[in-house]
């Protein structure tokens, strides 16, 4: 199959960003150094091209009430203007895809799906219709997405004009028009930070692109990406997240609204007994990486590491681990087995590095 | 991008760099593998005394994102090792050629490092890509 670019991978090549195949797409993996990137998205402002994630639009009278009926959290009484994260289940509950629905109307709704699973959430979507009176279109082709993340970022979108300097908060949004280009911006993202996620044309993009760097913004790439989401631990579909474990499996209870009227999964996860429990765990020494087992203190494996990484604000090796619910230990004391030794780990209540979003 | 490769080394096509003193071989990773790795941010060592054959995976280097295996370019025996490494791992970008040495090795067959590349080859195995 021939790889897929997005509008910004001549602006990648140019910057010398070391690149890779990531969904089908030949995207930035990082420019400088992944620490640096790290800490530039932490401390003052990064800006991704997330140009490959899938956008879907939902029109007509039933848009809100359909999306609700697919997703698992409560999208029908989101505010107008505000965006909802939630898994998409099947029937049984377990997981196609996690995505972010964007109230844009009472007529209209974005969905911004994961790159890697646009054609499986096109095919499920387009196939729960029914009778409801709205519109799918999938335009993933046309829009290109920039992440601009970091605790400066607000400053510099209010100099630009693309925001408002007052109510504007976390997960809001709003639809406007900047020299003949219509954008849609969010204050949303994925690495703990504030932010915003800005989806424009091609066009509009590559401009954007240049005029954030010139103004000092760093150029971020998927590596530090996968970082500060995981620092913050926020979960990843095809680790934490996949097509055999539900929500509940995944520490995701609470995108599960089981009081809603209806929605496709709610019987499944009713009477759902979760397999797996989600936890956070750090190393002293040694990084833990995807695919490591972790075994109780008597030796005996319950579970695996879905992502594991250096972490470059705490400088220990932290990871997300699903553990077999039968079998997590009431000491909550955890060895995880690098290359045939066995480090004890650190239980971790909550995300290893507490985000600035508002 | 050009990439540092002093003359007086041998090489491998597993990006480690060998220097002979008599019978003991410094090992490292040469500026090419640190610049393909990124910041390297864990380095895992073996013991003094681990006897290597060629090509045996001595330690292990990792980057924030990468795991890599490290290959004794030669047969021998540890005399000593780069325990430095342990705590700033980042010297491994830094200096990748002089304070980031890893392990000496007492080689089984002095005449061995003679099979391994010169700086020259090594640049030519660089540039075939």
């Amino acid at each position: 199959m021939e790889i897929l670019k997005t509008s910004l991978h001549g602006e990648h090549l140019a910057l010398n960003a070391k690149m890779a195949p990531f969904a089908g797409f030949d995207m930035p993996l990082q420019y400088s150094s992944v620490k640096e990137e790290v800490l530039a998205v932490r401390s003052h402002i990064g800006v991704f091209d997330v140009s490959h994630m899938g956008e879907f639009f939902v029109t007509g009278p039933d848009a809100i009430n359909f999306v609700d009926n697919i997703i698992t959290n409560d999208f029908k009484n989101a505010e107008m203007l505000k965006a909802v994260y939630s898994p998409l289940c099947r029937e049984n509950g377990t997981v196609i895809d996690d995505l972010i629905a964007y109230k844009l109307s009472s007529e209209r709704v974005l969905i911004c799906v994961n790159a890697s699973n646009i054609a499986k959430d096109w095919e499920w979507i387009s196939g729960q219709k029914g009778s409801f009176n709205c519109t799918l279109s999938n335009q993933s082709d046309d829009f290109s997405l920039l992440a601009i993340q970091g605790p400066k970022a607000e400053a510099l979108m209010i100099e630009l004009g693309l925001v408002p300097a007052t109510d504007f908060p976390y997960y809001s949004i709003l639809e406007t028009s900047i020299k003949n280009e219509k954008l849609i911006i969010a204050r949303t993202g994925y690495t703990g930070e504030d932010g915003f996620e800005v989806f424009s044309s091609h066009k509009f993009a590559k401009e954007f692109w240049r005029d954030l760097l010139a103004q000092g913004v760093k150029p971020c790439g998927l590596a530090s990406r996968d970082v500060l989401r995981l620092e913050v631990c926020y979960p990843l579909y095809g680790h934490e997240l996949n097509d055999d474990v539900t929500p509940l499996d995944a520490g995701l209870a609470w995108t599960v609204k089981l009081a809603k009227n209806d929605f496709v999964g709610k019987k499944g996860l009713e009477s759902y007994k979760p397999k797996y429990q989600l936890v956070k765990l750090s190393l002293e020494r040694g990084i833990p990486r995807e695919g490591y087992e972790v075994l109780n203190t008597a030796g005996e494996k319950i579970g695996i590491v879905t992502s594991g990484t250096m972490s470059v604000v705490t400088g220990k090796g932290i990871a997300l681990a699903l553990i077999e619910k039968a079998k997590n230990p009431q000491d909550k004391k955890y060895l995880i087995n690098i290359r045939n030794n066995n480090y004890e780990a650190q239980f971790h209540s909550k995300a290893f590095v507490t985000g600035g979003h508002k | 991008m050009a990439h540092n490769i002093p003359n007086e080394l041998k090489y491998t096509k597993d990006h480690e760099w060998a220097k002979l003193d008599g019978d003991i071989a410094t090992i490292g990773i040469t500026d090419f593998a640190q610049s393909a790795l990124g910041d390297i941010v864990f380095v895992e060592l073996p013991q003094v005394g681990s006897t290597l054959t060629t090509h045996q995976t001595f330690g292990v280097v990792e980057s924030i994102k990468s795991v890599s295996d490290l290959f004794s370019p030669i047969a021998g025996t540890v005399v000593e090792v780069n325990n430095d490494l342990v705590n700033a791992p980042e010297l491994c970008n830094a200096q990748p050629y002089a304070n980031a040495w890893m392990i000496k090795v007492k080689l089984s067959n002095p005449t061995e490092l003679n099979s391994l590349l010169s700086a020259s080859d090594y640049q030519n195995f660089l540039s075939s890509l």
